[in-house]
């Protein structure tokens, strides 16, 4: 179980001060699958930071009873000056995981063959998030935050992901952050939606997404 | 007691992925790689001592110039570099950020555990050729050496830890980090013996561990040849303030940071 209580994050830039939560309050349970709906700016990704610990909300507390992935997105999470493996080493030795089996897995979902041996940083968006999808997936989170990107990927990268997901792993909870309703209404049993600084959790999927088609 | 001793271990862990990493990313794995770490002192304390021994001759107070030079310099250049690294160091290992179990204070305490590996090859690497050539004395106390450098280090960390998220608040402190060192010079002990000074200028250089730190170093390596004036717990008393400071820090500008 991971919780959410009152968090408020504001975001300071020289004079300007910018309030993007105000007062966020929901519980993730294990196994479920929440999407979490909003317009460009809303919060999504500041509120998957605030649950992966990567930032700290300004006020309030989230507490995790269960594992939780680092938000898989676009970047963060790997140093781009150091190749595939180097990467897969490191996230190995922090996550105390034996390095040969977290190899034999990325080798085998990423399927970058030679590109391994390259720096990150010249790897494609759909590479990246390939590469992050496999590290996680081999650590075996309870509840994987994810960030937007099973869009950038390709068919066989999405088929791949529902695999690994939504069928060998649906005891695990998930939070995906998306704006594609295709996909939240098709794996989802819950959805929040993100609207001025407030979250409003649904557990009727259709009316969340009928609710963010308004917005 | 089994959470903490968990925690204990999960970052010994981080450290050691960090310092891999650091070591593969700052020196590749080609040419001489981690050798490199020590060349800059090497050189630098070797051309200054070259040029100090024509303008000041071969000895100075009964040391051996050249000898005085680098047991001065490899610190200073350590001082430096651990400096000038804690500047923006949280940002530039942000990405990282994004494992939980990674923590600030790590980046720190990796890139000044780096520079303190570095500067110990360069001091016993130059000790030995220098010391082959007659240039170089066989330390006359061991114990004095060590805790002299273990002063000098544990200082300089403290000083980064409150430099670090200093820089990370103001652009300005970002900038001012590099002259740090510059400021550091006279407070560091490195071109003179305390005992050389008069007596108000040497009450007052207690105040600075790193002084206390180099003066039980030169100590240590010349023995009797040297007066030594140190201050141990005042050392201790003023970099643990600065340690506390800068771990407060660390964790006020940890909560605000904003991680691209």
């Amino acid at each position: 179980m991971i919780q959410c209580r009152d968090i408020y994050k504001n975001y300071r830039s020289g004079h300007v001060n910018k309030s993007v939560l105000k007062g966020v309050d929901f519980t993730i349970n294990p196994c479920d699958r929440i999407g979490l709906l909003g317009r460009n700016g809303a919060g999504k990704s500041t509120l998957i930071r605030l649950i992966g610990g990567v930032e700290m909300p300004t006020s309030g507390k989230v507490t995790r009873k269960m594992s939780c992935s680092w938000p898989l997105g676009f970047n963060g999470g790997f140093q781009g000056s150091l190749t595939g493996y180097d990467n897969a080493r490191f996230i190995a030795r922090i996550y105390d995981k034996p390095y040969r089996e977290i190899r034999d897995y990325v080798e085998t979902f990423t399927e970058l063959g030679n590109q391994l041996r390259m720096p990150v940083k010249t790897y494609s968006s759909g590479m990246r998030a390939r590469l992050a999808f496999a590290l996680s997936l081999a650590i075996e989170f309870d509840c994987y935050l994810i960030d937007e990107v099973i869009m950038v990927g390709d068919q066989n990268f999405q088929n791949k992901c529902r695999e690994e997901f939504f069928e060998k792993r649906h005891d695990r909870a998930l939070v995906l952050a998306s704006h594609s309703t295709e996909i939240v209404a098709q794996y989802c049993n819950r959805a929040i939606v993100l609207h001025e600084g407030k979250a409003t959790i649904y557990e009727d999927v259709g009316e969340a997404l009928a609710i963010y088609g308004a917005l | 007691m089994a959470s903490f001793s968990n925690g204990l271990r999960v970052q010994a862990n981080v450290i050691k992925a960090l310092m891999i990493r650091e070591l593969v990313t700052r020196f590749g794995r080609e040419n001489i790689g981690f050798l490199w770490i020590m060349a800059e002192p090497l050189l630098f304390a070797g051309l200054v001592g070259i040029v100090w021994t024509y303008m000041k001759g071969p000895e100075s107070h009964g040391m051996d110039i050249v000898a005085f030079v680098a047991t001065g310099y490899i610190p200073l250049t350590f001082l430096r570099h651990s400096f000038g690294k804690s500047a923006s160091i949280f940002l530039a290992n942000s990405a990282l950020l994004y494992h939980r179990q990674v923590k600030v204070q790590d980046f720190i305490f990796v890139r000044v555990t780096i520079e303190v590996i570095g500067s110990m090859m360069a001091y016993i690497f130059g000790g030995l050729v220098l010391g082959y050539f007659g240039m170089f004395p066989i330390p006359s106390d061991m114990g004095a050496l060590l805790a002299g450098w273990g002063i000098y280090i544990f200082f300089v960390f403290a000083v980064c830890t409150v430099l670090a998220p200093l820089s990370e608040l103001s652009e300005v402190i970002e900038k001012l980090v590099p002259i740090t060192t510059y400021v550091a010079i006279p407070f560091s002990g490195v071109f003179s013996m305390t005992s050389w000074l008069p007596q108000n200028m040497r009450d007052g250089l207690m105040w600075s561990p790193l002084v206390s730190g180099m003066e039980l170093m030169r100590y240590g390596l010349f023995g009797s040849v040297v007066t030594p004036y140190y201050d141990v717990p005042k050392a201790l008393g003023v970099s643990l303030c600065c340690l506390v400071v800068g771990l407060i820090l660390c964790r006020r500008v940890r909560r605000m940071l904003i991680v691209p």
